[in-house]
């Protein structure tokens, strides 16, 4: 039951730490446009726009900036979002006009596979220590148990 | 050097004062570095014996230079670089004292002291062992490199000769604020710990004529300090930029607040790390090598801060030159810290024996989660820079990336956090196991139900972050009633208490965090006199644009009305444009009504026509949770380093203690 139970736990990490990931995309692809209600519109714009930098300031999101050209390309997101474009294309947009440097999350791509899969490693040998630790643990015990 | 320029009226010799004692301060710093050594080098110049004396000397050389500082701030003595550029006549005295570790001279200058005192502090309380002879020295080497690097590029105390100027450039008008007052010493005092800690490290695996257990013993109240400390350094920060920065953000994964906060974790874990091999006399090694990576991580971080090579809203006295010395001082650091360790690697090991889910094995992997989401942090804040050096081009890595790499690793964190306590030494408890089980369905029911209910689709980090405090306080719950059960009455109880304590001002953090980030409401629009808005059942209406005048600056400020629920006055709030006088500097700062539950938040943007401006109102629930759980967390730390007279005895095994005999 408790080997069971690691496993399960393991298995709910692991789908954690993915999800989030497929989560920034967006929800609803498919959806019509009409379908989407002002509010879950302006809830939409926000978080597109708390995921993109703006280009004027030190290091600051669209969202929180104040700087005139943050607050047109919040205008723009939204106007975009209004005429039916999903999250993805409207970043796609962004990035094709100020570049990569626009967007607070990277995309994956061989420049930036490091920097997504060296805390998964680095997570994966840790639980990998910790197993193979209890693996050692056992026998140690097991040959205690034989001597005494 | 005065002599050929004619003083002008009031000025004296005091600045030169200083830097003459941060010179003493250098030789005594490397006199007490060198005297472990000497004999060992063939040298007969017995210079151990003194050592301690060179501390108390160094320790007030430094005070005294920092005092004068202070004091060259005080008296306005623009003829100093350092005080020209960081001060003003007009700055409020409290402010000037804050100055002098508002600039990069001042900060270091303070970094240093604090260092030398908290090496003078442990020679006056401890005795003359080796280790602690050691440990000194090493101090001693860390000062006089952080003193050298301050006389030959960043001198505090140099003159601008002969134009003296008339009036002080201001103080930056984003650090006047009572967040300069409180945030940087205690992050500076934090840094300080953790290289105290770092010596330590480095004089436990000098001297050998002792136990490991004995020296990682020795470190423990330290690394407490030091922690509850950097915590500290980093609730205020992060409540300054809610109020300062006029975004409303609390924590924006910048690489500056990075660089504070990778030492706190790698702090954690390091705290940790100390009570297990306090308990268990295994771990040593994993508790050097974090005393010695923190320290690293702290020169590490501020190099970053310190050179600009990082792009950051918090931009602080960057200077590309400093970077290099910075740099250097951190890979001598690192480079030897790590080389030592690696040779003294074999002698470390100690045989597993424990179970896997014994309370040390919960423990230990906890301290290797909190390093991983330290190094990945640190990897997601320099990858921007490597990546440009590598390909030329460009890339941002922000709040998104971090948020989903930290919050799925706190939620590990957290789980490991709440079922360690409630785990046996050594062996596992299979008891415990089946109400953990039990508990752990009840808190993925509740915050499911509660992702049902109050939102709208599915959200992973909203599930992981009230699954994280449910679980930790339902754990917290237990252990204390299972510890209430079993109480005798004696024993030395108070640390319990105070993990119980630290746990559950995570567990507050994380609420507030979570209610914070999914329950804001918000809303951007244009307002003039006699316009309103309604919000999250609150009324706001904006009743005169007024100007205010202060003896730094004059503000802009909207003059806004709140209403409750039932229509009933609650507050005015006054969001303000700052206009600074002394470099025409404009900043925001936000009008805030808090309470317990929730905070209004009103910033005031740009002027849009004659009459109305940008205005940018929230409601954020809990929001104010995130810092008192990081006070609690602090107080929880500092409650742990009152003397303990009553229960210095008796450090009986706790009821579950069940040792084998190994």
């Amino acid at each position: 039951m408790m080997k069971g139970s690691w496993i399960l736990l393991l298995v709910v990490t692991l789908v954690t730490l993915l999800g989030p990931t497929r989560a920034q995309a967006p929800t609803e692809t498919h959806g019509n446009p009409q379908w989407r209600t002002p509010a879950q519109l302006k809830h939409q714009a926000i978080e597109i726009a708390a995921g993109l930098r703006c280009p004027m300031s030190a290091n600051q999101s669209l969202q929180d900036s104040q700087s005139p050209i943050a607050n047109e390309l919040k205008a723009e997101i939204y106007l975009q979002l209004e005429q039916g474009k999903t999250s993805d294309e409207i970043v796609d947009f962004m990035v094709a006009r100020y570049g990569e440097r626009i967007r607070y999350m990277p995309s994956l791509s061989a420049g930036t596979a490091l920097l997504f899969f060296a805390p998964l490693c680095l997570l994966a040998l840790a639980i990998f220590w910790y197993l193979r630790q209890a693996g050692s643990a056992a026998s140690f015990n097991t040959s205690q148990e034989d001597r005494s | 050097m005065n002599g050929l320029v004619p003083l002008a009226k009031g000025e004296t010799m005091t600045a030169e004062i200083g830097l003459l004692l941060l010179i003493i301060s250098l030789t005594l710093c490397l006199l007490t570095a060198m005297s472990p050594f000497m004999p060992a080098c063939g040298v007969k110049l017995w210079l151990k014996p003194y050592q301690p004396l060179f501390i108390r000397l160094n320790s007030l050389a430094q005070m005294a230079s920092l005092f004068i500082l202070t004091y060259l701030f005080l008296c306005d003595d623009f003829s100093v670089a350092y005080v020209a550029n960081n001060s003003n006549t007009q700055l409020a005295s409290l402010y000037k004292i804050a100055a002098v570790w508002g600039g990069h001279e001042g900060s270091m200058l303070f970094w240093v002291a604090v260092m030398g005192s908290w090496s003078c502090v442990i020679s006056l309380k401890h005795g003359k062992s080796p280790f602690f002879h050691f440990l000194h020295a090493v101090l001693g080497a860390i000062q006089a490199g952080l003193i050298a690097f301050l006389l030959i590029g960043s001198n505090p105390f140099a003159r601008l000769l002969p134009g003296i100027p008339v009036e002080g450039r201001d103080l930056n008008p984003i650090l006047q604020d009572i967040g300069l007052i409180l945030h940087p010493p205690l992050l500076f005092i934090g840094y300080v710990g953790l290289a105290v800690c770092f010596a330590a490290a480095i004089a436990a695996l000098l001297d050998s004529s002792q136990p490991l257990k004995q020296h990682c013993k020795q470190m423990r109240p330290w690394a407490v300090l030091a922690w509850a400390m950097l915590t500290g350094g980093n609730a205020f920060g992060s409540w300054w930029a809610y109020n300062e920065l006029g975004w409303g953000g609390w924590w924006f994964w910048d690489p500056v607040e990075n660089a504070s906060f990778i030492p706190w974790l790698v702090a954690t874990a390091l705290m940790h790390s100390l009570i297990l091999g306090e308990r268990r006399d295994r771990f040593h090694g994993t508790s050097l090598f974090l005393a010695i990576l923190g320290f690293s991580l702290c020169l590490l971080g501020t190099f970053l801060v310190r050179s600009g090579v990082v792009q950051s809203v918090h931009a602080f006295a960057a200077d590309p030159l400093r970077g290099g010395a910075m740099l250097t001082l951190f890979a001598l650091v690192s480079i030897c810290g790590f080389t030592l360790l690696l040779q003294r690697l074999p002698s470390l090991y100690r045989p597993v024996n424990s179970n896997m889910l014994s309370r040390e094995s919960l423990m230990q992997l906890g301290n290797l989660i909190l390093l991983v989401a330290a190094i990945s942090i640190l990897l997601g804040s320099c990858y921007p820079l490597l990546y440009e050096v590598a390909s030329g081009q460009s890339i941002s890595v922000g709040a998104p990336y971090f948020n989903s790499l930290f919050i799925p690793l706190t939620w590990l964190i957290c789980l490991l956090m709440g079922a360690a306590p409630l785990m046996r030494w050594q062996i596992s408890n299979p008891g415990i196991l089946r109400q953990l089980t039990v508990l752990a369905a009840i808190c993925l029911l509740i915050s499911v139900t509660l992702n049902a209910l109050l939102l709208t689709e599915f959200a992973a980090h909203f599930l992981l972050g009230s699954f994280s405090c449910l679980w930790l306080l339902g754990c917290t719950g237990l252990y204390l009633h299972k510890r209430l059960a079993a109480f005798t009455g004696a024993g030395d109880n108070r640390r319990y208490y105070a993990m119980c304590f630290a746990h559950l001002g995570v567990a507050l953090s994380i609420l507030g965090a979570t209610c914070s980030s999914y329950f804001q409401q918000e809303e951007l629009l244009r307002m003039g006199p006699g316009q309103g808005k309604e919000l999250a059942g609150y009324t706001f209406i904006y009743r005169a644009t007024e100007t205010v005048s202060h003896t730094s600056y004059n503000a802009l400020q909207a003059k806004i009305e709140v209403r409750d629920r039932r229509e009933q006055h609650l507050a005015y709030l006054y969001p303000q444009r700052q206009t600074f006088n002394s470099n025409a500097m404009q900043i925001s700062a936000a009008g805030i009504h808090r309470s317990l539950f929730a905070d209004l938040y009103i910033s005031m943007g740009n002027r849009l026509s004659d009459e109305e401006f940008l205005i940018r109102i929230s409601y954020k629930p809990l929001i104010g949770w995130i810092w008192i759980g990081g006070l609690i967390m602090m107080f929880a730390g500092l409650s742990q380093l009152l003397p303990r007279k009553m229960c210095q005895e008796s450090r009986a095994p706790s009821p579950q203690l069940a040792v084998k005999g190994a």
